[in-house]
């Protein structure tokens, strides 16, 4: 047997698993997490409950202070991250399930069926993604929380799906692909085992900006009056009802707007440390 | 029966025919040498073998693959045979391996494979991965099977790939330019590598490569192609010592030429 006389280079065991943007988007995120989970058990005042003084400034006693029917702000709030937890992470996995799924079929099928699907995604995508959740929520009978994340589902799915094609047809013409065809790995096995894998970074810091995005879409479908309906209180509807007081009250509308604004940048930088993690090529590089 | 009898294999594209009326065939334990400069239409010819031409692209004639017929042949049949009666080493070891998949995984792949083919218990998957990477000659063997491969060499990497091809025990071992991206150094010791493991293991061998030299030393038998024909075929001391075509003198005397440029450095 030969020597080899190439050294084995050094293999760095030590590993960047935190930088500081994936830190706070942590914190922001779980901040946000944690809002909504302990809204479902406590809230500081009952958020329809209109006992405080009308349009209080933010204070010890009303964290964010209180809207023109003296209802608790910050109550409304920590609820209001309930719903913007639940759109976006229901609006991206309907999204990533029907957007992976159809990009995977595209990247696979023949030539015309992946210039159908291309085209359908296209044309998808050219409607404005608010506009088509609106014409969703208006043809579903009565607006809900889900026909709202239905929609923004449906509109998220096609990114995804024009996203995964070309990510995985990218990937199918790697050489490695070729190698696992030519020991016999099947079609199947070489999805699961070579092409998710090698998309997933990337889809994944997508996933986490259409959070972002569906957290938005529905924040401005509810200040529509398209969202969920009351009394769910939705941050887009505490913006609106915010709306009619802004120069007498203007940190109504602040408050809402900061929490939506926390999360989505949260939620950005969580997904960039994601994606460093998930890539064992770049964890090194910091 | 032969391992792999090529006749009368034409490939094309569109109007074009990228390789015409190739012939040629290797017995059992047999080393076939596949010479011709890029273009030449070797590397289509083991894509062929492998039934993996791109869709565009169409094979004709009949290629027999451990008794098996390539041409036309569909998924299934083809399923059966890629692994099993061929495998393949490929020219760029960066690009033949997943970036992100750990070294002793993509190696367990064949190996799981074969394993479920052939009945044995899969607990002994990773100690045979283990003695894989052992058996192509790389030091510390959990630690390759531990790393990444932008975490090792090249000729690591290439290593890892025969590897690879080793686990599925084929009884073809097709070498499309597997030295061509390495350093001289690391060359030779990939061929003198091929070279054992082939012998030790019985395989066939078809290497392709543009390097008569390089070919000359792992095999015994040679096509010389050109643009898409064979112009030389033959066994290779006769074929280097006395070329009957100009095209093979050109290429003998090119290599020859570089020897002696070399000979005053090494």
């Amino acid at each position: 047997m030969t020597a080899p006389a190439d050294a084995l280079e050094p293999v760095s065991r030590k590993r960047t698993r935190h930088s500081w943007t994936f830190s706070i988007g942590l914190i922001l995120v779980g901040l946000n997490v944690a809002a909504a989970l302990l809204s479902l058990v406590w809230t500081p005042y009952d958020p329809s409950s209109t006992a405080g003084g009308r349009l209080e400034m933010p204070s010890l006693t009303h964290l964010a202070g209180t809207d023109r029917l003296g209802r608790d702000v910050f109550s409304q709030i920590m609820i209001g991250a309930r719903i913007a937890l639940q759109v976006g992470a229901g609006a991206v996995a309907i999204g990533a399930v029907i957007g992976v799924s159809m990009g995977l079929l595209a990247a696979f099928a023949s030539k015309w069926l992946d210039d159908a699907l291309a085209a359908a995604l296209d044309i998808l995508i050219a409607f404005p993604t608010l506009l088509l959740a609106m014409l969703v929520v208006a043809a579903s009978e009565t607006a809900t929380l889900w026909s709202a994340i239905l929609a923004l589902g449906i509109a998220l799915s096609a990114i995804v799906g024009r996203l995964t094609r070309i990510l995985a047809k990218r990937v199918l013409q790697m050489d490695y692909i070729t190698a696992a065809r030519t020991s016999g790995t099947s079609w199947p096995m070489i999805v699961v085992k070579h092409v998710l894998p090698n998309i997933w970074p990337t889809l994944l810091v997508n996933f986490a900006l259409q959070f972002g995005l569906a957290a938005i879409a529905e924040a401005s479908l509810s200040y529509l009056g398209l969202g969920a309906p009351p009394p769910n209180a939705s941050w887009g509807r505490l913006l609106q009802e915010a709306q009619s007081t802004v120069y007498a009250a203007p940190f109504g509308a602040i408050a809402p707007g900061l929490a939506l604004l926390l999360l989505v940048i949260g939620i950005n930088l969580f997904a960039d440390g994601l994606r460093d993690l998930a890539d064992p090529t770049r964890r090194n590089s910091r | 029966m032969s391992l792999l009898s090529v006749q009368g294999l034409s490939i094309r594209t569109g109007d074009s025919e990228l390789v015409s009326d190739l012939s040629f065939g290797i017995e059992p334990g047999g080393r076939m040498g596949l010479i011709g400069e890029s273009g030449s239409g070797k590397s289509l010819t083991a894509m062929a073998i492998t039934g993996l031409l791109p869709g565009d692209i169409v094979a004709s004639g009949s290629i027999l693959l451990d008794g098996q017929q390539v041409v036309g042949a569909g998924e299934a049949t083809m399923g059966r045979l890629r692994g099993v009666a061929s495998a393949v080493v490929f020219q760029e070891p960066l690009t033949a391996l997943d970036p992100l998949m750990r070294l002793g995984r993509q190696i367990a792949e064949p190996v799981r494979r074969r394993f479920r083919r052939e009945g044995l218990d899969p607990r002994n998957i990773e100690s045979e991965v283990l003695s894989l990477i052992e058996r192509v000659s790389l030091p510390q063997p959990e630690r390759i099977a531990r790393a990444y491969p932008y975490e090792v060499s090249g000729g690591q990497r290439q290593r890892v790939a025969i590897a690879m091809a080793l686990a599925c025990r084929p009884k073809l071992l097709i070498a499309d330019e597997p030295t061509t991206a390495l350093d001289v150094t690391t060359q030779a010791e990939i061929l003198r590598l091929l070279d054992s493991l082939v012998r030790d293991l019985g395989m066939g061998l078809l290497f392709i490569s543009h390097d008569l030299p390089v070919v000359a030393k792992v095999v015994d038998q040679v096509t010389v192609l050109r643009q898409g024909r064979a112009v030389e075929q033959g066994a290779v001391e006769a074929v280097l010592r006395a070329p009957a075509q100009p095209y093979t003198k050109e290429l003998v005397q090119a290599a020859q030429t570089l020897d002696r440029a070399l000979g005053g450095v090494r």
